[in-house]
């Protein structure tokens, strides 16, 4: 059974259809890299996953449970919601660390706060755990830090423990390195692949194709809010069979 | 004779340091509500759009119209925009002048209409402070509480609150300053703040150097401020 699974779903702002008939599916360990120019919907796309955004139509489905279907007002409950945010987790383009804490208690916030509420779990237990996730992010030396006092690179490793931190079944990324200078997105991208190769499942909305191939099993290429071309990465950017594909890929090509 | 006027300006600094207390008392809450109606999203005649291909200007306005942020915004406006000493002299004789029914003739009458003014006036200015604050938390900050699985409640305590203290101290002080020496603007309604204490003086005894009395009162006052808002923006100044 697949992890995850979209059917139909479609997004309007307004007038404007920004996603249309989106249907894919995920399998447990997997990589997915969704690719394509901006304004294309991929961000939209992870939002709606996230329930920052709503579908106006569609469903989507974790380990075979509907958790959201637009048709069906009772699996949008609000409470609800919140329990089904935790299927998945979100690194965000400008990583929206919460400034006025330190590093570790960005990590140890959430968790100690549903510790709280359901029981369960001991405070210096989840400290331990964050430790440990920032060790695997290399930030050990870096916990008592605050944010503005690491690189954009390190703030953004401190965003992927923090999202880490809940065990999410789904850890989505969006565009993960494009608020950093050329010189960061390497760190990043090597936690990102060393996830991959832990059976993480994943999916990452990016701009670096070569990143996009090598690490994903599954890359959906998105133009005007619709999937144009899905499959295996190698087949996808290097052997693109839609026009629209390699066009889009010829650009980045030039660039 | 210095001990004269002494105990006099004190009497008129005790006038001025309630008036200042109630208005930040009253105010600040009521600054807090002002903003958040003025940020209301609420659209009651939103539903006039559905099932409309093209809508007329009309219905389009009546559909977009937010009238609680509207009317927040108009009562604002007209508040910041006119004197507080005309706001005072309305608030206080205007009863007794338009409805035969001077409300304000119990004991504290002079000294509550005068709050009442400056807990107005003092909020709609507090309002537009506290929505600078709150709209200055970038967007970022509540989805990334949301997407951690944390309730409203949460994001609001642990998350957003105090990044918008942090940017609400400066503008705020600047305003509490103002409010100082606003309070001597409670004369004209016949209450002896420090200035019009100060001035009895001048009238009977022909003496000036009280009223620059008065002025070592308003520089202690604000200096004993300063020291507060500096402490409080130094204790956030730890993160960004």
């Amino acid at each position: 059974m697949s992890i995850l699974e979209v059917n139909h779903i479609e997004k309007h702002f307004g007038a404007t259809k920004v996603l249309n008939d989106i249907s894919f599916s995920l399998e447990q360990g997997q990589a997915l890299s969704i690719i394509g120019s901006s304004g294309s919907g991929k961000t939209t796309l992870l939002r709606c996953l996230n329930f920052l955004e709503k579908p106006d139509n569609g469903t989507i489905s974790v380990q075979g449970n509907v958790i959201f279907d637009a048709a069906d007002p009772a699996t949008q409950n609000e409470k609800e919601i919140r329990a089904k945010r935790l299927h998945f987790g979100m690194v965000f383009q400008n990583f929206n660390l919460f400034p006025q804490y330190t590093v570790l208690q960005n990590v140890t916030l959430a968790r100690e706060l549903l510790a709280k509420e359901r029981g369960g779990e001991s405070k210096e237990s989840i400290v331990k755990a964050g430790r440990e996730l920032l060790a695997q992010m290399g930030l050990a030396d870096r916990a008592d830090h605050y944010p503005h006092q690491l690189s954009g690179g390190q703030q953004q490793r401190v965003a992927i423990a923090r999202a880490l931190a809940l065990h999410p079944d789904i850890l989505c990324f969006d565009e993960p390195t494009s608020a950093l200078d050329p010189e960061l997105t390497g760190e990043v991208l090597r936690v990102i692949r060393s996830l991959a190769e832990q059976k993480t499942t994943m999916i990452i909305v990016t701009h670096e194709m070569a990143f996009a191939r090598d690490v994903a099993d599954q890359v959906i290429f998105m133009d005007g809010g619709v999937i144009v071309e899905q499959g295996d990465p190698r087949e996808v950017i290097d052997h693109p069979k839609e026009e629209r594909t390699r066009q889009f890929l010829a650009r980045y090509s030039e660039n | 004779m210095f001990w004269t006027v002494t105990l006099s300006l004190i009497k008129g600094l005790g006038a001025a340091t309630q008036l200042f207390f109630l208005t930040l008392l009253f105010g600040l809450p009521l600054g807090l509500v002002v903003a958040f109606g003025s940020m209301s999203k609420w659209q009651p005649f939103r539903f006039l759009l559905y099932g409309q291909e093209t809508p007329g200007p009309a219905t389009r306005w009546l559909a977009e119209l937010r009238p609680i942020s509207g009317l927040t915004n108009i009562i604002v406006w007209i508040i910041r925009g006119t004197p507080l000493m005309l706001q005072l002299i309305i608030i206080f004789y205007g009863p007794g002048l338009w409805f035969d029914n001077n409300i304000w003739s119990f004991s504290a009458g002079r000294m509550s209409a005068c709050t009442l003014a400056f807990v107005i006036n003092y909020a709609c200015y507090f309002s537009v402070i506290f929505r600078g604050g709150i709209e200055g938390v970038p967007v970022g900050q509540r989805e990334a509480g949301e997407v951690l699985g944390m309730t409203k409640r949460q994001i609001f305590f642990k998350v957003t609150l105090l990044q918008m203290v942090k940017r609400v101290v400066p503008p705020m002080s600047n305003e509490i300053i103002t409010l100082v020496k606003d309070t001597s603007l409670a004369r004209i309604i016949a209450i002896t703040e420090l200035i019009k204490a100060g001035e009895a003086f001048m009238k009977s005894n022909g003496i000036t150097w009280p009223l620059f009395y008065t002025a070592v009162y308003y520089l202690l006052f604000v200096g004993i401020l300063t020291i507060i808002f500096n402490y409080i923006e130094r204790k956030l100044s730890y993160f960004r």
